[in-house]
């Protein structure tokens, strides 16, 4: 990878070498690069995502802003 | 000048209220009347002309030379039994009297209210009943797919249907997708003929909200069962207590958001797919010269479907190639064209207003439609030209269609069937084919998984990243800019000139229905569109990836949006209930008994919804102030009108900054970093 350099400079320091993006440009090529749920195979890979990723309504001990002493 | 001025309602108000109301109306009818652009987008106008140079009759020219009734468009005529029509109308030009507005009442005595309301809640039940029905029946093809009793469905989304299981207490371990899909299917049939008990969804909303409801004695009991006590207590002499009549619409209407609607939502993910972000174009400029081109044009989604597939077999393209055409092109029109747009990125080729227009082109071989927005006036323009209108649905048949009734045991065959149909059509194409070279490019398929996903990712998907942002200002807000088109209105006009206004302003819109379709016409949901955005808004539409406007679906798939808002509830930071959140709906073209049904269920999930267009209760004071100051009180939304879309913006945003300000997010709060010294003074305390 060719990594880019660039030089700042901040109020009382000196002229510093910092690493610039190291990320490759997105470069969508058809709708199935927006497919993300494919990335998910096994059954229990899904249920673990529901439980994490859906923790909102899937998990028994995040509620979010419901989260309190004395449910509504 | 305020709307919600209108209202006030002492009698020393009256004359006053009575001047700027007659005014508001002028504005409204002058605007209107004066209307010049009956459009914005340019394929539009250019098959308009083409339409009247060629003699054919749309609904634009329609709209010019039929005013809609006056007495009607007020919500003051009732039509309930035989003895009537009874027409109600207030007073032209003039305020009535307290014993004028007593005399304004039917032939049985009801009153200026109690018509307004009736006419108001079956306009939500007719709403409830299409989005109950399309529910209904997706149900039925869900369950006959997982017994293995109709060919071409299958379970593709597995994780939505282990969502589901989970959610009804269905047993997963190592069962087949199949057999948890049956109980899943079953258990949510109940939902449409239960008698008694709650519907399922509901508890997915905001535990304040459910304990609201139950405290309303609102939550809905069965999707069926609401609609038919709908049309019950509107019949003649049954409820006429127009707060009773509207609590019910309430009722009515969380049987369509909470009930119909997302069932539908929920079993076509699992069918079809959960919506991911696909990229597409939209207008009728994607219409294809040398190939058959096929619209299909409703809101169920299984033809389509089917369609799709047929439409990419070797054999169909053979048979294409047969008749002289390079190719079978597939595009949408209306919701169907957004489910099968949010879910393989198949092209649309317009919304409402627009498909007469698609068959003006003089360049579609068949528009195969489903149920739902078909206007009968598309058998007179398809006689015009060479296309086939082909009704597939037993419940919406036109008279000068042909009908093929699509059979969902025979779900591929019967798709190449209307397929062949369209090609053999091919070689009848006249030589009046004009496609307007206008198409714009889109991205679709924001779900609430999908945004869940893309705003945190795999292994922390989450809504944080939006709340904190709303938080910490750089986003303003959210508006839910969903519905129609109106011919009473400037095409496309209005949603596009609210939504740059919006987003200009630093508020992230989601959209579904037509209303994105025009958005994505004028090039809003692309991530490019977020140079249209205020500053806040556009950092975080950068770094997330995404448009500032996202499209989430059908008009069906408002049930997405209730989900969306319950999960930023959920995750915390912004209030414990949907309506603490700097949050508006607004569908600023509406035209469907659909839109009135999805406006009450926001408003009874407590968003404040506004309405563009035209507005069915003016007729009485008494119900549009239950309904655009009252209701707010009870279920924390309430409704409001107002026809111009900048007024619309500035109502949209002055309420998401009196959210922001009871949530004590309107400015920044200092943070004070405290030293060892400052933490020692505090321990002493």
């Amino acid at each position: 990878m060719e990594y880019i350099v660039e030089m700042k400079t901040a109020p009382g320091r000196e002229e510093v070498e910092i690493l610039g993006a190291t990320f490759e440009e997105g470069k969508p090529e058809s709708y199935q690069v927006g497919r993300w749920r494919q990335k998910l195979e096994s059954r229990q890979e899904k249920l673990k995502y529901l439980e994490t990723g859906e923790r909102y309504y899937y998990s028994n001990d995040w509620y979010g802003s419901e989260k309190r002493k004395n449910p509504a | 000048m305020s709307w919600s001025l209108w209202w006030a309602r002492s009698e020393r108000d009256r004359e006053q209220q009575f001047e700027i109301r007659s005014s508001l109306i002028k504005e409204v009818r002058k605007l209107a009347e004066q209307k010049k652009v009956v459009s914005i987008d340019p394929a539009t106008i250019e098959m308009i002309e083409k339409a009247a140079a060629e003699g054919v009759s749309t609904v634009f020219e329609r709209a010019a030379n039929m005013r809609p009734c006056p007495i009607g468009e007020e919500g003051s005529c009732c039509a309930h039994c035989a003895m009537g029509p009874c027409r109600v109308p207030l007073p032209r030009n003039k305020e009535e009297t307290l014993e004028e507005h007593h005399k304004r009442k039917g032939l049985c005595g009801a009153t200026a209210e109690t018509i307004a309301a009736r006419g108001f809640l079956r306009k939500i039940a007719a709403g409830t009943a299409s989005h109950g029905d399309h529910g209904r029946e997706v149900t039925k093809i869900f369950i006959e797919a997982a017994k293995g009793e109709i060919e071409g469905f299958e379970i593709k989304d597995e994780q939505k249907l282990l969502q589901l299981a989970l959610e009804l207490g269905v047993e997963i371990g190592d069962r087949t997708n199949e057999e948890i899909a049956i109980d899943v299917g079953e258990l949510l049939q109940q939902d449409f003929g239960r008698q008694e008990g709650e519907l399922t969804f509901i508890k997915r909303a905001p535990l304040k909200r459910q304990e609201l409801w139950r405290k309303l004695d609102v939550v809905p009991r069965g999707i069926d069962r609401e609609v038919a006590e709908a049309m019950h207590r509107t019949h003649m002499g049954c409820d006429q207590d127009y707060k009773s009549l509207l609590a019910h619409g309430a009722r009515t209407s969380l049987a369509d958001g909470w009930g119909g609607a997302m069932i539908a939502t929920e079993l076509q993910d699992i069918l079809f797919g959960t919506p991911a972000p696909a990229a597409s174009q939209v207008n009728l400029g994607v219409l294809k010269a040398d190939e058959v081109n096929v619209v299909i044009h409703g809101h169920e989604p299984y033809v389509a479907e089917m369609l799709a597939v047929a439409a990419q077999d070797p054999e169909m393209i053979a048979y294409a190639a047969s008749k002289g055409a390079k190719g079978i092109n597939l595009t949408g029109m209306c919701c169907t064209a957004n489910e099968i747009l949010m879910r393989h990125g198949i092209p649309i080729a317009g919304n409402f207003l627009q498909q007469e227009l698609a068959i003006v082109t003089g360049a579609v071989e068949a528009m195969v439609v489903d149920v739902q927005c078909i206007m009968q006036g598309l058998a007179e323009v398809a006689n015009c030209y060479h296309t086939k209108l082909i009704t597939t649905d037993a419940r919406t048949k036109i008279e000068g269609a042909i009908h093929m009734q699509f059979d969902a045991h025979k779900a591929v065959e019967s798709g190449k069937e209307i397929l062949r149909a369209a090609i053999d059509n091919y070689s009848n194409r006249g030589e009046n084919v004009r496609i307007p070279d206008v198409k714009t490019d889109l991205i679709a398929g924001f779900s609430h998984e999908t945004i869940n996903y893309l705003l945190g990712g795999l292994f922390r998907a989450s809504y944080r990243p939006l709340n904190d942002n709303i938080i910490n200002g750089r986003i303003r807000g959210v508006a839910g800019v969903v519905g129609c088109n109106n011919a009473r209105v400037g095409h496309d006009d209005v949603h596009v000139t609210l939504v740059k206004e919006l987003i200009k302003n630093d508020v992230l819109v989601i959209e579904t229905g037509c209303a994105a379709m025009a958005c994505a016409k004028f090039g809003l949901l692309v991530p490019e569109a977020a140079e249209f955005a205020g500053e806040g808004l556009r950092s975080v539409c950068e770094a997330v990836g995404i448009p500032p406007v996202l499209h989430m679906g059908a008009c069906i798939d408002n049930s997405r949006i209730l989900i969306a808002a319950t999960s930023m509830v959920k995750d915390g930071g912004l209030g414990d209930d949907i309506s603490d959140l700097p949050a508006v709906g607004v569908a600023a073209e509406w035209m469907s008994e659909k839109a009135i049904a999805i406006g009450q269920y926001f408003v009874s999930s407590g968003v404040y919804t506004i309405f563009g267009a035209t507005w069915p209760t003016l007729g009485s004071k008494e119900v549009t102030d239950y309904l655009f100051k009252e209701m707010e009180g009870i279920y924390g939304g309430k409704w409001d009108f107002e026809p111009d879309p900048l007024k619309i913006a500035e109502m949209v945003i002055n309420h998401i900054d009196e959210k922001r300000k009871a949530l004590g997010i309107d400015k920044a709060r200092e943070r004070v970093l405290y030293d060892m010294e400052m933490r020692r003074e505090l321990g002493k305390v």
